[in-house]
């Protein structure tokens, strides 16, 4: 019966002389160096696997001799790699929950017009900055990447030159992103039919965002109106 | 000095798929893959053997984290030019290991093609022909080196 209560009062003194201020500060720093850490790991991860990815579906498009397969996996390609420029972007800097999407979207202007080779397409930008939660930065890579590959594909026929202007501002507690052209006009309006249109139809719904194309005489003009409450 | 001809190439990766998607990439960009190696050991005998004009280095390679250590072994004892193509490009140290620059992972295959071009004009002219392309950021002392001072080393 003694001993018992003896073994109690041992323990509770083990527990407090564990819990001093310094060694909780100790374990507290611990725990954080071990949850960036494994932050860290979880980043490097998510990027080489996307990189294995596209790296795939490359060899595999290279493979194909059929050029509707060629050209369905280079799409698929393409919208991979929407998603990697936002992780080559996310936790770059010290917020890891903001993304900045001016930034993204030079990134991925580049990659798209560049990649494809169109020098006869000229670019010009007009960014405000814009924060997005990380978490929706995907979706709305994504969106953006169809509007400016369907542009790049309908716009200009036949090798003819032109502009294409992409603009990201604020408007109000929310913001737009605009896609203008002056190519050949409508008659392939941005949310085309097809699996582009799908997904910019999708997308939208899920970011609470308005697509809008209208005929910009000359070319077409689409802007996409991101309201305050659906970037929460 | 580079090589006359397309330049040199030693890809270094232990992930083999990212590196035959990589090969062809070298090519399009008007550059010769001389060798892929897999390990340091194997590396390090490559670059001594071919003598690369340019080492892309992955910092994980089949015997661990030792990207790093070879890059400067590379520089050091070679006498050629690393750079780093990794998903860890915040953890390398600040002088790059004797690296040229780093690119990103995820890289897009836009972003690589443009990488290499423009190294190959620094490495051939011992000056850089401009601002590095976007996804391509130069290590300090290289920047230095090929003329670029104290302008920024990312586009």
């Amino acid at each position: 019966m003694q001993d018992d209560t003896q073994g109690r009062n041992e323990t509770v003194l083990l527990v407090a002389a564990q819990d001093t201020p310094d060694t909780r500060t100790r374990d507290l720093a611990n725990a954080l160096e071990q949850k960036s850490a494994l932050l860290h790991e979880v980043d490097h991860r998510v990027k080489n696997n996307l990189q294995l990815i596209t790296s795939l579906l490359r060899l595999q498009a290279r493979r194909s001799r059929d050029p509707a397969v060629q050209k369905a996996l280079t799409g698929a390609q393409e919208r991979i790699n929407a998603v990697a420029t936002v992780h080559r972007r996310l936790y770059r800097g010290e917020d890891v929950e903001l993304f900045d999407v001016a930034a993204f979207v030079e990134d991925l202007v580049a990659d798209v017009i560049g990649g494809s080779g169109r020098r006869d397409v000229r670019i010009r930008l007009s960014l405000e900055p814009v924060d997005l939660p990380a978490a929706r930065a995907a979706p709305l890579a994504l969106l953006i990447n169809e509007l400016l590959v369907n542009t790049l594909h309908h716009a200009f026929p036949g090798g003819r030159a032109g502009l294409i202007i992409v603009a990201v501002r604020r408007e109000g507690a929310g913001f737009a992103v605009e896609i203008a052209d002056n190519g050949v006009g409508s008659g392939t309006p941005a949310a085309a039919p097809g699996f582009g249109g799908t997904i910019v139809s999708l997308l939208c719904g899920q970011l609470g965002a308005r697509c809008e194309t209208t005929d910009a005489q000359p070319g077409v003009r689409t802007v996409i109106r991101f309201p305050a409450s659906g970037l929460s | 000095m580079a090589s006359p001809g397309p330049l040199n190439i030693l890809v270094v990766e232990d992930e083999v798929l990212l590196a035959a998607a990589l090969a062809f990439l070298i090519e399009e960009a008007g550059c010769h893959e001389v060798g892929h190696a897999m390990s340091s050991d194997e590396a390090l005998a490559m670059a001594t053997e071919l003598r690369p004009d340019l080492a892309l280095v992955d910092v994980h390679l089949r015997d661990g984290p030792t990207g790093i250590d070879l890059a400067r072994t590379i520089a050091n004892d070679c006498g050629g030019v690393a750079l780093f193509m990794t998903a860890n490009a915040k953890r390398l140290p600040d002088d790059f290991a004797g690296a040229c620059g780093v690119i990103g992972k995820p890289y897009s295959e836009h972003g690589v093609k443009m990488a290499l071009r423009y190294l190959d004009v620094c490495l051939r002219e011992g000056r850089a022909p401009g601002l590095p392309p976007a996804g391509l950021q130069l290590a300090p002392a290289w920047a230095d080196r090929w003329g670029l001072g104290d302008l920024p080393r990312t586009a």
